[in-house]
């Protein structure tokens, strides 16, 4: 399965029949995770707060291609695409592993991806450099097997998803 | 002496150990401080109580590799409303991880909000291991490191310092298991419940 999490509208047309799910997040009600730890210690998997959110991340951890569309600020995801990551926790147990010498939560049942990180906005090539290292650090914490970032234009984003798309065969 | 402010972005704020290392930096300075949870509706009466404060002092978790939402909007708010005088920043910031250097990437983008919006930085404490340390027999090392990092801040000669629990990873990894397993075991869940593949 393939998934597009944006944090706003896209000029795109994903066809029925293929197995391509786009979300928009921000049409989405999610609201903030609250640090409860409830997902790995009461409801393990389930995320306490029942809100959109509950629909999302089990698309997250099924999917093993992504592709995630975000303003950046201060060399990270904005608020939209952040708030949504924070409460994709419930895919991970609280129990930990080493990985690549350090040490990061154990995944439930999520596929391995190839993940690319559509970044747009005003940015510096410094908050560019923070926001690949930034990726470079989800991709041990969200099982990304490869990722690739994509930095744009406001105004270029759909031309760039777009592109994106064609590579996925859709288009 | 400043007048220091401590705000704790931490999501869960009101029960975090965010609180926990506030109230040991408050201990450890002499002067004035004040100390406020960050919530989603208290952003200008922060704003209205930075006035005549020299020094700043966010303490939160890493999220998700990064800065918790709560503290993004924050910083967004200042963005749109800055201070008359901007107070020098420093950071306290924890992760459950054992190594501290994975706070990083929180710290800098701390770093690039004050240059973007012309505020002095001061120093940073990073905390590895920090959601059970405190309740350990290694808790005297945060207060040391703490007593360092107030002490950097007040005399206005900043640093960056990091601490941890002397561990190996693979002691880490076990200690932390039993850690969570206890903290199941409180809501009547057990370790193989908690090890559910299946989400949602």
């Amino acid at each position: 399965m393939k998934l597009i999490l944006s944090d706003c509208s896209l000029p795109i047309r994903i066809p029925e029949e293929k197995e391509v799910k786009w979300i928009d997040l921000s049409a989405l009600n999610i609201s903030n995770c609250v640090g409860c730890f409830g997902c790995w210690t009461k409801t393990p998997g389930r995320c306490v707060i029942r809100d959109d959110a509950t629909r999302v991340y089990p698309l997250i951890a099924a999917s093993d291609s992504v592709l995630y569309v975000s303003r950046i600020k201060y060399g990270g995801y904005d608020t939209i695409m952040k708030t949504m990551l924070e409460r994709a926790i419930p895919v991970q147990q609280a129990f930990l592993r080493i990985v690549q010498g350090e040490t990061h939560h154990v995944q439930r049942a999520v596929a391995p991806k190839q993940a690319v990180i559509v970044a747009y906005g005003d940015t510096s090539e410094e908050e560019q450099m923070l926001f690949r290292r930034l990726v470079e650090r989800n991709a041990r914490n969200m099982n990304f097997a490869s990722h690739r970032v994509v930095f744009c234009r406001p105004d270029l984003v759909g031309q760039q998803v777009r592109k994106e798309l064609t590579a996925w065969g859709i288009g | 002496m400043g007048n220091w402010m401590i705000i704790n972005a931490s999501p869960r704020a009101p029960r975090s150990n965010s609180k926990r290392y506030a109230q040991m930096v408050s201990q450890c300075y002499e002067g004035t401080v004040v100390y406020c949870p960050l919530t989603k509706t208290n952003h200008s009466e922060l704003l209205a109580k930075m006035d005549g404060v020299s020094d700043l002092l966010f303490v939160f978790p890493l999220y998700a590799d990064a800065l918790p939402v709560s503290l993004l909007h924050f910083l967004k708010f200042l963005e749109e409303h800055p201070p008359a005088h901007r107070p020098t920043v420093s950071v306290l910031i924890n992760c459950g991880f054992l190594e501290p250097e994975q706070n990083e990437i929180a710290v800098e983008m701390m770093r690039l909000f004050c240059r973007q919006n012309e505020y002095p930085f001061g120093s940073v404490l990073e905390i590895g291991s920090g959601e059970a340390i405190l309740d350990s027999p290694f808790r005297f090392l945060i207060a040391g490191k703490i007593r360092r990092f107030v002490r950097s801040i007040a005399e206005r000669n900043y640093r960056t310092l990091r601490v941890t629990m002397p561990l190996t990873k693979g002691m880490f990894v076990r200690a932390a298991e039993s850690y969570w397993v206890n903290y199941g075991k409180q809501n009547g869940v057990t370790k193989e419940q908690m090890q559910t593949m299946q989400i949602e």
